[in-house]
């Protein structure tokens, strides 16, 4: 298990309130790295110093969405092991890995006693990118700016199943220059749901569809969001369309300053 | 190759009438729920948590709570019958017919009936069987399954409706929705004045006292289990609940999710024959229990699923269910399950088989709508994630999964790559390499169709220098971590709000009115003195010269005699040409403007179910607040039946548009009299 921190200079480490492990969810590793930077920025910018294990590799959510429980359970594993090795708070930047972690994991080993208390005590301290800024430190307003027309789109497991929405809109509210427009009919499903594209692309494309369209009613030109699985249906459906949106995720934003 | 359920998906998809018919519903049924929830009288979260120990209490002692049901409605003189699977109920149903020698039978809507296909088999053991529910009435017509939970021709414009009664009955309803209703009502009345047997349908069975309690709007629900002279109520063995005052806690819940009414228009009571004084009400009442399944689920990893108290909330909220409807969630064969949307992806697996119908939960993305919107906060999305991991038997090695194979290879593959660092490390690369190679120019990647992600939309490219080799070769960006100023959230604190100030009896009749009148119900105060020139009043604008009426001793003294005087026939034994109705009421509750009218000596059900025009006296000291303030009243455990009635009959059964006045009357009047 190795951590490769980024070199800070000894001294200024007394200024540091916190440190923190990231675990970066295999779509930004993989299709969105630039996020990923933007999140350890505005990490830092916070006033923590973040550690990446690169050990870590996935919270084993496909799977366990697939009904694959064995595969679920080896990646599910590795991935408590990895990040209980060191005392930092975990910060995810995605409500669905989030909710893999704090829920996924309690009913993937409910029949496994250890491994369910090693996954608790792992979940206690377990926190989405946005719940981590405004509930634990307590930071609403990251000097960040954005010129243009703002709109948010709440991702189904970030706002139901982890319970946030509050703390990434008044993330919004304090970006300086932008302006917020509500997304009509902002809690509707965008029809990613992961392998549910794949399975039933058809009524994945209604859904699209129908939020693209919503995006559109709203005016804005940029949509917002936690999750890389919307950014990369909905981005990917605009593309597709020849729609110009721009479609960030809110790390990129609040990095922006 | 296309499995029968995506064939299904895609009709339902270019099916242009069902997308409208469906957007409307998902539109309208939402935003009556939120309406309907603001007006509990404790908070909404509250409720469900009690609703939800209240039903898993019964599930955990499903044996003994049973047992006791069945030993008081037995005591009490309904017939019970257990039936272990469909071919069993169908008998017993099949045995009372032919025992009674009965010819006709009246149904309102059951969807344990469906379950186990009991029209199919009553057709052909030569019965005549009616459905009554405007709804399923329609469906029948045009030989179509039900398409959802509790609105059955939900997937149908009017302009189909309109079609099918041309030609079906022949009648030209000129596309308007009150003249198709009013044609539902002339030609289902004969047949609920001479069918034999009534069949319904049981929302919730109550253990303490053996009652059975129905919910219905249009009145037929009260037709079929007073009129006929045998009544056979199916119900499944899970629909219990302990106590009355469970039961109130259940009345409060299920109107407000499935169609955002505070009640329904009646709220039937039921727990015996006719007894000897009764002047009404059928002289059988036989319950057929079913199991079908139930047990077997109960101890299986789905038994969440048997809470369910059949509300259709979650039906309305889903995204998919918008986009399919109910018609769509078929077997290999094509034949639709009884139960579908977000509960039937799981309750079908369940009952009825995983291979049969595991598909379902794979279409869906686990948004979590429906768990919000279920009044007992069934957790559906763990349920579906256990129907996708092999429903019964998970965690067995035999599980049989319907994952696709190559979702099931892709995610082997994947599982290999991911349990190990430098593997995972090595493997994103390669898809970034290679991704530059097919698409050199471009952030994106354009997929083909049958990737499934191709069908409506491109893929980011991934990167060739994925997160990870970023951070290993330091290329992220040294920044010196900056103690934030901190600016503090300003926690509003929420104020609980202040118990309501008790209610006099002013507020409690102004209370009543206003929801009687927002029910389209009529109301009115007067002094006893003023009561019978009041009546009259009503009745010359209607010019009606005759009225059905409680007997004499159960009315405000002096009333009969003085309605008779002013030339008033009152007659107090059945006839159903009469056109209007003169009761009393038993309780009268304000929260939902509901007059409770039990069935005794004097008091036939009738006077307040068969007549257009419907008149109730009550009193202003009887007027209580809420319905737990009466639902524990020996009374309700006691009468052969009592009826809660809140306003005029009404449907919203096609393109849910309202009608008021179906097969109960259509205008409820009351006169409240002061001291």
């Amino acid at each position: 298990m190795k951590f490769v921190k980024t070199d800070l200079g000894r001294g200024d480490l007394n200024q540091v309130s916190k440190n923190v492990q990231l675990f970066i969810t295999c779509i930004i590793d993989t299709l969105y790295p630039e996020v990923g930077e933007a999140v350890v920025h505005v990490l830092q910018k916070a006033g923590v110093s973040v550690d990446f294990p690169t050990d870590q590799t996935c919270c084993g959510q496909p799977a366990f969405n697939a009904g694959m429980r064995s595969e679920a359970r080896k990646m599910a594993k590795r991935t408590i092991e990895v990040f209980e090795d060191s005392p930092g708070d975990i910060v995810i930047p995605s409500g669905s890995c989030t909710g893999m972690v704090k829920h996924g994991y309690q009913e993937l080993f409910a029949e496994d006693p250890d491994w369910l208390s090693r996954a608790n005590k792992l979940s206690q301290r377990t926190f989405e990118f946005t719940q981590y800024l405004v509930d634990e430190l307590e930071v609403v307003d990251l000097s960040a700016f954005y010129e243009g027309e703002l709109t948010y789109h709440p991702s189904c497991h970030l706002l139901r199943d982890v319970g946030i929405d509050h703390q990434p809109q008044t993330l919004l509210e304090n970006v300086q220059g932008a302006k917020f427009i509500p997304l009509p009919n902002r809690e509707e499903c965008c029809g990613f749901g992961g392998l549910f594209s794949i399975e039933h692309p058809e009524i994945s494309r209604e859904m699209l569809e129908r939020k693209i369209d919503n995006l559109i009613a709203s005016g804005a030109e940029t949509l917002v969001a936690c999750d890389a699985g919307c950014i990369a249906h909905i981005s990917g459906g605009l593309h597709r369309r020849k729609i110009e949106r721009e479609v960030l995720h809110i790390a990129q934003l609040l990095a922006n300053d | 190759m296309v499995d029968t359920f995506h064939k299904y998906i895609r009709n339902s998809i270019a099916d242009e009438d069902l997308q409208i018919a469906l957007d409307a519903n998902a539109e309208r049924r939402l935003e009556a729920r939120e309406n309907a929830f603001a007006s509990l009288p404790d908070d909404l979260s509250t409720y469900r948590q009690r609703a939800k120990r209240i039903r898993k209490d019964v599930i955990d002692n499903l044996d003994r709570y049973l047992e006791q049901f069945i030993q008081k409605a037995e005591n009490n003189g309904i017939e019970v019958h257990l039936a272990a699977d469909a071919a069993e109920a169908v008998q017993y149903v099949l045995n009372i017919a032919q025992e009674t020698e009965s010819h006709l039978i009246a149904k309102s809507k059951t969807m344990v009936s469906e379950e186990i296909n009991l029209n199919h088999a009553l057709g052909k053991a030569g019965y005549k069987v009616v459905e009554t529910d405007l709804g399923e009435y329609i469906i029948q017509l045009r030989e179509e399954p039900p398409a959802h939970i509790i609105t059955p021709a939900v997937h149908l414009r009017k302009e189909q409706v309109d079609a099918t009664f041309e030609d079906i009955l022949g009648i030209n309803c000129n596309n308007d929705i009150s003249i198709m209703t009013s044609v539902a009502r002339a030609e289902l009345r004969q047949v609920f004045l001479d069918a034999d047997i009534g069949i319904s349908g049981v929302n919730f069975g109550v253990a303490e006292s053996g009652s059975l309690c129905l919910v219905t709007n249009e009145g037929n629900g009260r037709m079929v289990t007073t009129l006929p002279r045998i009544h056979i109520a199916l119900m499944g063995i899970e629909r219990l609940v302990p106590t009355m005052s469970d039961l109130a806690t259940m009345l409060e819940l299920l109107p407000r999710s499935a169609t955002g009414q505070k009640m329904t228009v009646y709220t039937t009571i039921i727990n015996s024959p006719r007894k000897e004084a009764d002047l009404d009400g059928p002289e059988q009442r036989h319950l057929v229990l079913v199991d079908n399944g139930r047990r077997k689920m109960r101890s299986s990893p789905l038994a969440e699923g048997l809470l369910c108290i059949r509300c259709g909330a979650c039906l309305n909220a889903c995204p998919i269910f918008q986009e399919i409807g109910g018609h769509a969630f078929v077997n290999e064969g094509g034949e639709a399950s009884t139960y579908p949307g977000p509960i039937g992806s799981i309750v079908s697996p369940g009952l009825f088989g995983q291979e049969e119908f595991g598909r379902f939960a794979r279409a869906s993305t686990l948004c979590g709508a429906c768990r919000d919107a279920c009044p007992v906060d069934i957790d559906l999305p763990k349920m579906l994630l256990r129907v996708r991991a092999g429903g019964v038997t998970l965690n067995s090695k035999e599980e049989k999964r319907l994952v696709p194979i190559h979702v099931s290879l892709g995610l082997k593959f994947y599982t290999w790559l991911a349990t190990n660092a430098q593997r995972f490390s090595n493997g994103l690369k390669l898809a970034g390499n290679l991704s530059r190679i097919v698409s050199p120019n471009s952030d994106w990647l354009w997929l083909p169709g049958f990737t499934g992600w191709g069908t409506s939309k491109d893929l980011p490219r991934p990167s060739e220098k994925p997160f990870r080799t970023r951070w290993v070769e330091g290329h992220i960006k040294d920044r010196l971590p900056v103690v934030p100023e901190n600016r503090r959230l300003k926690v509003e604190s929420q104020d609980h709000e202040d118990l309501p100030p008790t209610q006099n009896e002013q507020d409690l009749i102004h209370r009543f009115g206003q929801e009687l009148t927002t029910l389209s119900g009529e109301f009115e105060v007067c002094t006893l003195d003023e009561l019978s020139d009041r009546i009259i009043e009503q009745l010359q604008k209607l010019e009606i010269k005759t009225i059905l009426s409680w007997d004499e001793t159960q009315l405000p003294a002096g009333l009969v005699n003085d309605l008779r005087a002013q030339g008033i026939g009152v007659i107090t034994v059945f006839d159903p040409e009469i056109k209007a109705g003169l009761s009393g009421a038993d309780a009268v509750i304000a929260d939902t403007g509901t007059l409770v009218l039990s069935l005794e000596k004097g008091k036939p059900q009738f006077v307040s179910l068969i007549p257009e025009f419907h008149f109730a006296v009550i009193k202003a000291q009887d007027i209580v607040e809420n319905i737990s303030q009466i639902i524990t009243s020996d009374k309700l455990k006691q009468a052969s039946m009592t009826t809660f009635i809140s306003g005029p009959s009404r449907t919203a059964d096609i393109e849910m548009t309202l009608t008021i006045g179906v097969h109960g009357p259509r205008m409820v009047h009351v006169f409240c009299l002061l001291e």
